[in-house]
């Protein structure tokens, strides 16, 4: 069989795997990354969304072997060693950006691609239009983007902390 | 599915080599997301196809990039939906394309799917076809028996899911020649919502505006037939005439969508489709001549 070998949260892996293996197989089934979650598996929904070398890809439409000699980053690599969170992470739990869940690993994400591509920050409109191919079937879009707009601004820098949600909302 | 080989060559003579293999020639894979969903559903359904060798052209170099070659624009096959639209440089004829790469699946699939591999997967509803014919693209294509050939895109794309590519033949490259500095493209679409979604009708063109007055149009429409299709009795109507958008607008008339034949399904009947089709071809030849419209912001 062939063999693939990738970083995965910035850890070598070397993985025989058959030629027709999924990226999302070998993340959950090989490596026990269960965080990256298959909803649709036709690249609709964005739940198994993972980075390859910095960019959002739908890890059940990528076969593992295409991913031979890159860095994959899956949601369990977004928090640091000692647990502190991501910011993006930190403002999906301070402005309950969730409902069940399933696809907030997905979301958070592609959120944090789209939020690292647009230097200059980002509109409610293009916060939801970069949103397209992720879909929360709780229709819990409203949090998800106040989230992101709330974290757009720590991870560039213009806020040390995260702007906290109002107890109303 | 059953395991099947899968090969990714470094070199284009190890690509074209491995395509000679007439009995079982591999599937050619760049982005990859057709591949994987055609063959779930394929599985959903109950009838699987039967495992294909997999030829990955991800490692070959040469192909990833947009380059301005004078006479034409040269669009590798590794170019993804995602250089096109992030590419602010293009002229105002490729402002059709770029807007089809905006509207092509989500964010994800626009970073892996590749402008070549939509027209080798020859869809009806495919997004880059009307803006290509509209542009007056060719592809090229390449192999170990014969060298290059070139193709209009018209004449690639024979059917619904089927081209011209030979068995041996592996698709290099999309060539969109020089417009005039006056050309601007546009490209408009209609689904059930806004985004990820597949076309109920699209419109495509290319119009050069000269002297107040239209000097060339390249118009096109896909989902509309089995293959996207020009429009040329529509082109005719109003090529010459002032820039006028309303006028203009109103000089296309339903028969001039002669060429198109659409389909009764899941997501429109054919009437409606028709329907979609003509409003949409209105609004974008008055938007393509309106004197102030801003270019399409990346």
């Amino acid at each position: 069989m062939p063999q693939v070998t990738l970083s995965v949260n910035g850890k070598s892996h070397t993985v025989e795997v058959e030629g027709r293996t999924l990226l999302v197989e070998l993340l959950r089934e090989r490596l026990r990354l269960t965080g990256t979650h298959v909803g649709c598996d036709t690249s609709q929904c964005g739940a198994c969304v993972v980075h390859i070398d910095g960019e959002s890809v739908k890890s059940c439409t990528i076969l593992a072997l295409q991913a031979d000699g890159t860095q994959v980053t899956t949601i369990e690599g977004l928090a640091k060693p000692d647990g502190t969170l991501h910011p993006m992470q930190e403002a999906f739990r301070e402005y309950h950006a969730l409902q069940c869940g399933f696809c907030t690993p997905g979301m958070v994400m592609a959120a944090i691609d789209l939020v690292q591509k647009h230097p200059a920050g980002l509109s409610e409109k293009e916060i939801r239009e970069g949103l397209e191919g992720n879909l929360c079937r709780c229709t819990g879009y409203h949090n998800i983007v106040k989230a992101i707009a709330a974290a757009q601004d720590v991870m560039h820098g213009r806020r040390s902390e995260l702007a906290r949600a109002e107890a109303a909302e | 599915m059953a395991a099947a080989p899968y090969h990714r060559p470094e070199t284009l003579e190890a690509a074209l080599a491995l395509l000679q293999d007439g009995a079982a020639p591999p599937i050619i894979l760049a982005g990859g997301t057709d591949l994987y969903p055609a063959q779930a559903a394929a599985e959903a359904w109950m009838c699987p196809a039967p495992a294909r060798r997999v030829l990955d052209i991800s490692a070959l170099s040469g192909l990833d990039g947009i380059e301005d070659r004078g006479e034409h624009h040269r669009i590798g096959a590794r170019v993804t939906w995602a250089a096109l639209r992030d590419a602010t440089h293009l002229p105002a004829a490729f402002d059709g394309l770029r807007a089809a790469a905006r509207q092509v699946g989500g964010a994800q699939v626009q970073n892996r799917a590749t402008v070549l591999g939509n027209l080798c997967n020859a869809s009806p509803a495919a997004d880059g076809v009307p803006p290509l014919l509209a542009l007056g693209a060719e592809v090229e294509l390449a192999s170990a028996a014969r060298g290059t050939r070139r193709l209009p895109l018209a004449a690639f794309i024979l059917g619904n899911r089927r081209t011209a590519l030979a068995p041996d033949e592996l698709a290099l490259a999309v060539l969109v020649p020089r417009h005039g500095p006056g050309a601007r493209g546009g490209f408009l679409k209609l689904g059930a919502r806004s985004h990820l979604v597949i076309s109920i009708a699209m419109v495509a063109g290319v119009i050069e505006v000269a002297a107040g007055r239209v000097a060339a149009a390249r118009l096109a429409a896909g989902a509309c037939s089995a293959v996207a299709q020009r429009l040329l009795a529509a082109e005719a109507a109003i090529v010459g005439r002032a820039a006028d958008p309303p006028a203009l607008a109103a000089a296309i008339l339903p028969r001039h969508l002669g060429p198109l034949s659409p389909i009764d399904d899941v997501r429109a009947t054919a009437a409606y489709r028709r329907e979609a089709a003509l409003v949409l071809l209105r609004r974008l030849v008055a938007g393509l001549a309106a004197p102030d419209r801003a270019r399409v912001a990346a």
